[in-house]
């Protein structure tokens, strides 16, 4: 392999560029003021108290369950990552590889996106319906009694099945541009299968892979939802245990000094994979033409293997969903079976306010959200400006960061004048931009890996300045990239509320809040009814925007260009 | 193109639309269900309209402590007494003596009128009367019933880092075992053993006990209700050593912007008219007005119950070393 290609310009001509320098001005103005500004706030408020003090960490230290709690999300992150990663694997060499019928990817796609959708509390609860002491499938199908679920087994498994989509979304566009002929070669020169996926597909999904491995370590490093209601007090984990500081104990500090130390994991794992993927060069996409081969590249039992794994996933996943979906269905779920669309009836009546709340702040996330991320991945992955590592760290605290502790230092940040954005919709926007482009950046270097910079070059040296070379070629190169960050953000949208329950106001309310609501006042029904509106509208997102996205550039990279198989 | 995006931009920046002079912002922690009744009823009787946010206790002192310069709340109405302890403690809430303070047991109120119990809770044992059949039992009428190892994995109830309920469970069974710290203690290590899991809200085994993936869930009076409302066949059972009697309180906040507004309705909470309230809204809790009414559904459930009354001080200035040692003793393992 050869090492990295050369960035397109020198630090110093970056400088000068007239269109770069001004959008990364704009980029860290922005980082600065919505995730920099907020955080050296409440670092001031953690470590300051009419003077500098440890006091907040020396009494974290010296407690068993903090130290307990670091090793466990250490523990459970790396192993979120790798299994996730594995079974996203999995799944996209299934659907890429595998040559199923075009209907089976379809099928595959829709399903594998339902768990990315779990709206707060209602999947971890199914998951207990269907795993627990009498669940359905423990107790009423297998006849196992007793089961406990609480702990690192149920916390892994839940979360597992929670953020795996998202290493199938990026290792299904990774392994897609995968030109064909490269392994045709392997196999022309005489290798078998195993030696043809270990030595040149595998090498070329190392980004992909290694994406994937920290984009869920990150997920599994700040989700606090699953460890709330399934780790119990026998597993504890660092976000759980910064929120149980803040709202349990009433100690902002505390909490605040907890939450920072979970971003030394998250730096470490954002260093470990920069260094991982740019020892190589995973150039596929190269401007000359790569002949569209069918491969059989998987042997028949290797393809037995993976749909037996990929089902069984299914299977379980489906359980859970249709849990919900039978529980918005009746008049209460367990104690009266009996049909009723009572639920959907306050959806439709008093619910109605906070889904059109969510779907327009939504909206405006997507494109917002969406061009942040991927300009931001460009100027990390192509130019030689200056700090882009700094400020590719920057805007991921946000999203390393526990939710509560994001919605307290906006707070904090942002309720006096002249910034005094609560209470507006803005706030919840710049929230979910800042704290979820996460997953569009990394999208976009990754497939920006494996692009030979010579096609932009050959823009360049044809006089295109560099506006032009990234609207005309990057862009339609990293599509997928940029409609991954955005079905991303608009699924957290619809379903995030750790940050957002400290930004709901009185007249901005979130979808998420109904099903808390819901939660709260054991009204399950009326949870899973909106849980599946969520659900539905996520949907149509999604369909709505491949659609958008197939029509404006059909051809290239298609595979890898809708969430749908199309 | 810019023109809508300057368009959007104007819309999403409207800030909380002007409100009328006398509008009241309420923060609370009761569920929509209780709550919403109550705030709708003074609107109805004085046309002064309420806007208000459902928060856990903690989410809700956590949101006023960082807004604590520029208050969005005028009135934090519906929360354990632990919650006020703490808004006090953070400088967030002012004294204010409402009209009818005086007729309010002193148990009842801060000394110095920082906060004032709307109403009194306590905690109840809520079991799953099939599972229970199943396995012969009869429900638990004594804390020590729960000791039996027939519940071994099978008790579910609240983390006391996180839930006034775990609270009220912690202070009940120091006031049961006659307030010998040690008795208790060494008795909660026991109960530990046969503890399925500490959910983190106080309502959270009410559900997973209806649904019988716990035989019994020890909860607060109002959330165990709310499931029995729902058609669950569970049975209600009172340890007849006793149960705590803790408050919910309500308290002005600290440089409200509609203080006047906000004073009147506090004054409301303590006329019969409101009291009343938490009786025909079949709230599950007591008045602290004396006059205030009691049914005949909530006196026949409360018929078992002892309730032991609680030393608000004494829990002011012991529940953070309470909570600390449930963790470093009755948890770790």
């Amino acid at each position: 392999m050869s090492p990295a290609p050369a960035p397109v310009s020198s630090p110093r001509a970056a400088l000068r560029d007239p269109v770069l320098a001004p959008v990364v001005v704009l980029l860290w103005a922005a980082v600065a003021l919505f995730v920099l500004y907020p955080v050296t706030r409440l670092l001031a408020l953690t470590f300051w108290d009419d003077g500098p003090t440890l006091a907040a960490v020396v009494e974290l230290v010296g407690s068993w369950q903090h130290r307990r709690a670091l090793w466990n999300s250490l523990a459970l992150a790396g192993l979120v990552g790798a299994a996730g990663t594995a079974l996203g694997f999995a799944f996209a060499l299934l659907a890429v590889r595998a040559n199923l019928p075009r209907w089976v990817g379809t099928v595959l796609d829709t399903i594998v996106l339902l768990p990315l959708i779990s709206p707060p509390f209602t999947a971890a609860i199914a998951l207990i319906f269907a795993l627990g002491p009498r669940g359905l499938i423990s107790y009423h199908v297998f006849g196992i009694a007793g089961l406990n679920i609480y702990g690192l087994g149920g916390t892994l498994l839940s979360e597992t099945l929670t953020y795996f989509p998202i290493a199938y979304l990026t290792l299904k566009g990774v392994l897609a541009n995968i030109d064909p002929t490269l392994e045709d070669g392997g196999f022309s020169l005489g290798a078998r299968r195993w030696r043809v996926f270990r030595t040149i597909t595998v090498p070329l999904a190392v980004p992909g892979i290694a994406n994937s491995f920290l984009l869920l370590t990150a997920a599994s490093l700040a989700d606090f939802a699953t460890p709330l209601i399934l780790g119990g007090t026998k597993f504890p984990v660092l976000p759980t245990q910064a929120f149980l500081q803040i709202t349990g104990l009433y100690d902002m500090r505390g909490g605040a000094a907890l939450s920072f130390l979970l971003l030394v994991p998250a730096l470490a794992v954002f260093v470990a994979q920069r260094w991982w993927t740019e020892r190589r060069s995973v150039i596929t996409v190269t401007g000359k033409a790569g002949a569209a081969t069918r491969v059989r590249s998987l042997s028949p039992g290797a393809v037995a293997a993976l749909v037996l794994v990929c089902a069984l996933t299914v299977l379980l996943v489906l359980t859970f969903y249709l849990l919900i979906v039978f529980a918005s269905m009746v008049r209460a779920l367990g104690a009266d079976n009996s049909f009723s669309s009572a639920h959907y009836a306050h959806v439709f009546s008093g619910g109605l306010k906070a889904i059109r709340d969510t779907l327009v702040i939504a909206a405006v996330c997507m494109p917002v959200g969406g061009l942040f991320a991927v300009v931001l991945g460009y100027v990390v992955a192509r130019t030689r400006f200056p700090g882009r590592r700094a400020l590719e760290f920057a805007a991921m605290i946000n999203y390393a960061l526990p939710g509560t502790i994001v919605g307290i230092a906006y707070l904090v940040a942002f309720n006096d004048p002249p910034l005094a954005l609560t209470g507006t919709a803005f706030i919840l926007v710049i929230c979910y931009v800042f704290r979820y482009s996460l997953a569009g950046t990394r999208t976009t270097t990754a497939l920006l890996a494996q692009v030979d910079p010579s096609i932009e070059e050959a823009s360049a040296s044809l006089g295109a300045r560099r506006d032009v070379t990234f609207r005309r070629i990057v862009l339609p190169l990293i599509r997928p990239a940029l409609l991954a960050g955005m079905t991303v953000l608009f699924i957290r949208a619809m379903t995030a509320i750790s940050a957002t329950i400290f930004l709901v106001s009185l007249s901005w309310s979130l979808v998420t809040v109904r099903i808390l609501e819901g939660i709260t006042n054991l009204e399950l029904g009326q949870a899973s009814a909106f849980s599946v509106m969520v659900i539905l509208l996520v949907y149509a997102a999604v369909v709505l925007s491949s659609l958008i996205m197939r029509r404006l550039n059909a051809g290239s990279l298609g595979q890898a260009g809708t969430l749908l198989g199309g | 193109m810019a023109r809508a995006l300057l368009f959007a931009a104007c819309v999403l920046l409207l800030p909380i639309p002007a409100w009328a002079a006398d509008t009241i912002n309420v923060y609370t922690a009761w569920p929509e269900s209780l709550s919403q009744p109550i705030f709708k009823a003074y609107t109805a009787k004085t046309g002064v309209p309420i806007n208000f946010i459902r928060l856990s206790t903690g989410e809700l002192v956590a949101r006023a402590t960082a807004e604590k310069n520029n208050p969005r709340a005028d009135v934090i109405w519906g929360a354990p007494g632990d919650g006020f302890a703490a808004a006090k403690a953070a400088g967030i809430i002012e004294p204010y003596k409402a009209a009818g303070w005086g007729k309010i047991a002193h148990e009842l109120k801060d000394p110095e009128g920082y906060y004032t119990a709307v109403s009194k809770n306590t905690l109840l044992f809520m079991s799953n009367a099939k599972l229970l059949k199943e396995k012969g039992l009869k429900p638990p009428t004594s804390w020590n019933d729960l000791l039996d190892p027939a519940y071994k994995g099978q008790i579910q109830t609240a983390d006391a880092r996180t839930s006034g309920t775990a609270l009220t469970r912690i202070l009940s069974i120091y006031y049961a075992f006659g307030k010998d710290e040690e008795k208790a203690f060494d008795y909660q290590k026991k109960l530990h053993a046969n503890v399925q899991v500490y959910t983190k809200s106080g309502g959270g085994c009410t559900i997973p006990a209806a649904m019988g993936q716990a035989m019994v869930c020890i909860a607060h009076m109002p959330d165990a209700m709310e499931a029995k409302k729902k058609g669950y066949d569970m049975l209600t059972t009172f340890p007849r050593e006793g149960v705590a009697a803790v408050i919910e309180g309500v308290a002005l906040v600290k440089g409200a912007k509609n203080r006047e507004a906000a004073t009147k309705f506090i004054d409301w909470t303590f006329t019969k008219d409101m009291q009343d309230l938490l009786d025909k809204n079949e709230v599950y809790m007591l008045p602290t007005l004396p006059e205030g009414s009691v049914n005949a559904a909530v006196q026949a459930l409360m018929k078992e119950a002892k309730l032991l009354p609680v030393d608000l001080e004494w829990v002011g200035k012991n529940r953070k070393r309470l909570v600390d040692r449930w963790i470093n003793e009755v948890i770790k393992e």
